[in-house]
């Protein structure tokens, strides 16, 4: 039994200790916001906070999360209101969405720790996360509006 | 013109509730009290066939037959019924369609099956959207003029209202639906029941896309993510080379792995099937397998196949396949004395990279002749069909559930013919809902991939300069033969996916010629986005940029010429020339210009990049395309964006190998697709031209190889022949 705080709720799950976060999130707690890509670090679909640092779910072991406060897409706000959020559907950033919710999980751990972004910032922190649909632009977009609204 | 719908089914369900509207495929439409038994829609009381419901609490239901992957079809498709339905978009709820038993919902141009492929949504579902919309409206006004005891033509509606104006009378649509007396004789749409774009309020506004909100909030659910009670989790061990089968020389390590249930032996794979994904992964880990060695692809070699490929490009020796011919090309490079020019392009095997995996659900039945199905299919017909298939029954015994695809690219349109099969066949061995997933290892191993092809352009430019005759030549294997066997004909070996776009329809060339030769497929092969046009516009429009330098000419002054009988493919030529101030780059840089069009699409981009030390940096990409009638411009200009991303990508590094049989890459380390620091500024100008809507999905890519490569000559006087671009010799 591992004892995880997922959203800011303690919860407890029956996994080996080396299981990826990223199927506990998914599978034994139904978080299927968090997604599936590549497993392998590469595009950044399961990019979860832990202690609010942007991080691949797919790399980290549950038991090496299981002191940390995990954020997942879901509890970045409680209703989507959170200024990335607002920022992605103002300036309709989604297309198929599946990369989504990794773009905007890593875009908020950037801006919390870096309000005001440059462009080669934003560039250079989003590299991590791919999107197959080509919705870049519209990423950059977005954070420089969240990066100014907020 | 008159619109004229035949109403083939006026019979009235009864029960109470609203009214909908189900138009057939034939044209014909019925009206319908929904009924609460004849509903497999998710919201209780609309029937199966309905395309628009409307409630006496005024919500409307609209639904649409086309499968959203990220193209906005999920707005756009409703978008048409509601502007001619007149309805009030904040009050209309959007579904999709998972079944189609009577045909109703079909793309007219699939031949009324349900399929989502070549950017064909919009121009296959137009005209009988707005017809549906409109006749639903119709039936509405003449209900309230009736009921008003008023003349029809003096009334008419505002959003989600019939108003009579002289008397300030309302009935909203919610109230008219509740009527005892609906006019249902009015069913044919004439011509003035359609409303003229002056009056259109929805269709070209900027309203938000329905699906964007929920996937900001990871909401959205794809197949990867349905959870069904029982559910158990599936990994395949997956042949190494297609067409081996396996045996298992020792199950019993994976069988101890805690959770594995079991070990399935699949035609050309074996399922591990266990109570987490995890476990099924390690039970996979430890599985011994001896596969058969007979299959033909053990030899199957990519770079072997690159030089295969040319031989055939440059063999004259066997038969091609004409795919169009105009005047006589073959007799002007044959006549002597000509000034001729002949030039080579090649494009390597691509991968589509989706960003979800291949997965499926499934949960068959008991007495294993009816399931449950979740997939993201671009065809739920297809899909449906292999589902009846495998456990040999009939499709009404399948429910089967179309959801939204994490990506699509031509990946998801057959794929579900193995996939879907071994998902519903280890559901069926343990008698529980699986879920099947592919790691992207899988994917990336299994890919079935954009085929290599090689070009070889010959022209003759007459004393002038002009263009008298082209031969685009394309040496490539057959897609349609592997993928859609059923709709290949061995007789005329005309293979649209690779041929498409080398007929130069809006280029004006008296002498044209354009032949397949075939090629023996040496990988699994199928449609990627931008389809044949994208190598094709590639390998033509480098050409045109030699040829002009040839006829002393220039980029834009030699398409021009050539687009004299196109004034839309000129005016989207010289969109982009303004807005890109081509020919003009920044000190460095070089300008490059590519004229694409993809199907009644037309696109012209503008290319800006620098070299440094033979490493290629595309800075700024301009794009014109005339969509003729833009319906929803926020995803369109999105598709066009992405499509110019997917092709920049494709050709500053994406490439498939592979040996032995055997695809070499694995997963995005050594796949590797564009990334957010290597994109450049896009602009993107829809020029509306007014003639029927035509797709954006694939539009941005065609543009973008040879806009790059023309680019890449002017700056290094080498011309890039081959995508991926390799810069070494530049
Ligand atoms: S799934 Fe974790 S980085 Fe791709
Ligand atoms: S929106 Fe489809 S992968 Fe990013």
């Amino acid at each position: 039994m591992i004892r995880l705080t997922v959203n800011g709720r303690a919860v407890e799950v029956e996994a080996a200790p080396d299981t990826p976060l990223l199927w506990v999130l998914r599978d034994h707690l139904g978080l299927v916001g968090t997604r599936f890509g590549c497993g392998a670090g590469m595009c950044g679909a399961c990019t979860v906070h832990l202690d609010g640092v942007a991080t691949f779910s797919c790399l980290t072991a549950v038991e090496d999360a299981a002191h940390q406060q995990i954020t997942t897409i879901e509890g970045l706000s409680p209703d989507g209101s959170h200024p990335v959020q607002r920022a992605w559907v103002a300036e309709q950033t989604p297309q198929c969405g599946y990369c989504q919710s990794g773009q905007i999980m890593r875009a908020a751990a950037l801006l919390a720790a870096n309000p005001t972004p440059s462009r080669d910032e934003i560039v250079g922190e989003m590299s991590a996360n791919l999107c197959r649909c080509g919705t870049y632009p519209r990423i950059i977009r977005a954070i420089e509006r969240a990066a100014r609204e907020d | 013109m008159t619109v004229t719908i035949h109403p083939s089914r006026r019979r009235f369900l009864a029960g109470a509730g609203g009214l909908a509207f189900a138009v057939l495929s034939g044209g014909g439409i019925s009206v319908l009290r929904p009924s609460a038994q004849a509903a497999t829609s998710t919201e209780p009381g609309v029937p199966v066939d309905a395309w628009v419901t409307i409630f006496p609490d005024d919500r409307v239901i609209i639904r649409y037959g086309a499968a959203e992957m990220g193209q906005g079809v999920s707005t756009s498709l409703p978008l048409i019924v509601a502007e001619e339905l007149d309805a009030d978009w904040d009050r209309v709820t959007v579904e999709q369609v998972s079944q189609d038993p009577q045909r109703l919902f079909g793309n007219p141009a699939f031949g009324g099956n349900l399929f989502s492929a070549g950017s064909t949504s919009l121009e296959g579902y137009f005209t009988a959207l707005r017809i549906a919309g409109a006749t639903a409206r119709r039936v509405l006004i003449h209900t309230a003029a009736a009921a008003w005891g008023l003349p029809v033509d003096e009334v008419s509606t505002e959003p989600g209202v019939v108003v009579h104006e002289a008397s300030g009378r309302r009935l909203r649509f919610g109230e008219i639906v509740a009527l005892e007396e609906i006019r249902t004789d009015v069913l044919q749409v004439f011509e003035d029941d359609l409303k003229p774009r002056e009056a259109w309020r929805l269709i070209g506004s900027g309203v938000g896309r329905r699906d964007i909100p929920g996937k900001t909030r990871g909401e959205a659910i794809y197949s990867i993510d349905v959870r069904v009670d029982g559910m158990v989790y599936a990994a395949q061990l997956l042949a190494p080379v297609e067409g081996e089968a396996p045996t298992v020389d020792n199950d019993a390590d994976a069988l101890s792995v805690p959770g594995v249930i079991a070990v399935v032996p699949l035609a050309n794979s074996i399922g591990v099937v266990a109570d987490t994904f995890e476990a099924a992964l390690a039970g996979r880990d430890r599985l011994r397998v001896s596969w058969s060695t007979g299959s033909d692809f053990r030899s199957a070699d990519s770079a072997d196949e690159l030089a295969q490929l040319a031989q055939a490009a440059d063999d004259f020796s066997t038969e091609p396949v004409t795919w169009e011919a105009r005047g006589d090309a073959a007799g002007a490079l044959s006549a002597e004395g000509r000034r001729t020019v002949t030039a080579h392009y090649t494009t390597e095997h691509v991968y589509h990279a989706q960003m979800e995996p291949l997965n499926a659900v499934a949960s068959v039945d008991h007495d294993g002749k009816g399931a449950d199905v979740w997939v993201g299919s671009q065809s739920q017909t297809i899909s449906l069909a292999v589902a009846s298939h495998v456990l040999d029954t009939t499709p009404d015994r399948i429910r089967f559930h179309a959801m939204q695809m994490g990506g699509a690219f031509g990946r998801r349109t057959v794929f579900a013919r193995d996939l879907l099969r071994d998902a519903l066949l280890l559901s069926k061995t343990v008698g529980r809902p699986v879920k099947l997933i592919w790691t992207r290892e899988d994917d990336v191993k299994n890919g079935w991939l954009r085929p290599a092809t090689v070009h070889r352009l010959d022209a003759v430019l007459d004393e002038t300069g002009r263009l008298e005759a082209l031969r685009h030549r394309v040496a490539s294997p057959s897609i349609m033969q592997f993928a859609f066997p059923n709709r290949w004909d061995p007789e005329s070996r005309r293979d649209l996916l690779v041929m498409e776009g080398t007929e130069s329809a809006d280029y004006a060339i008296p002498n044209l010629l354009a032949e397949q030769v075939l090629v023996d497929r040496r990988s699994r092969v199928s449609a990627w986005r931008g389809i044949g046009w994208a190598p094709n516009c590639f390998a033509r429009e480098c050409f045109l940029d030699e040829l002009a330098d040839a006829a002393g000419s220039d980029p834009v002054s030699f398409r021009r010429d050539l687009l004299r009988d196109s004034p839309r493919g000129l005016e989207v030529l010289n969109k982009v020339v303004k807005m890109s101030g081509f020919g003009n780059p920044p000190e460095g840089r070089a300008h490059g210009l590519a004229f694409a069009g993809y199907k009644a699409t037309l696109g012209a981009g503008v290319a800006e990049v620098s070299v440094t030390e033979g490493r290629l940096r595309v800075h700024r990409f301009w794009a014109a395309v005339d969509p003729g009638i833009v319906v929803h411009p926020l995803s369109y200009v999105g598709q066009v964006e992405g499509g110019i991303i997917f092709g920049l990508s494709s050709l500053l590094g994406e490439r498939s190998t592979f040996t032995d049989g055997m695809i070499e890459q694995n997963n995005f380390y050594d796949y590797e697709i564009l990334r957010i620091d290597a994109v450049p500024e896009i602009e993107v100008a829809l020029v509306e031209s007014g003639s029927p809507p035509s797709g954006g999905g694939e539009i941005g890519v065609p543009m973008t190889g040879g806009a790059v490569a023309n680019a890449v000559r002017r700056l290094t006087g080498t011309q890039p022949r081959r995508m991926p671009f390799d810069l070494g010799d530049a």
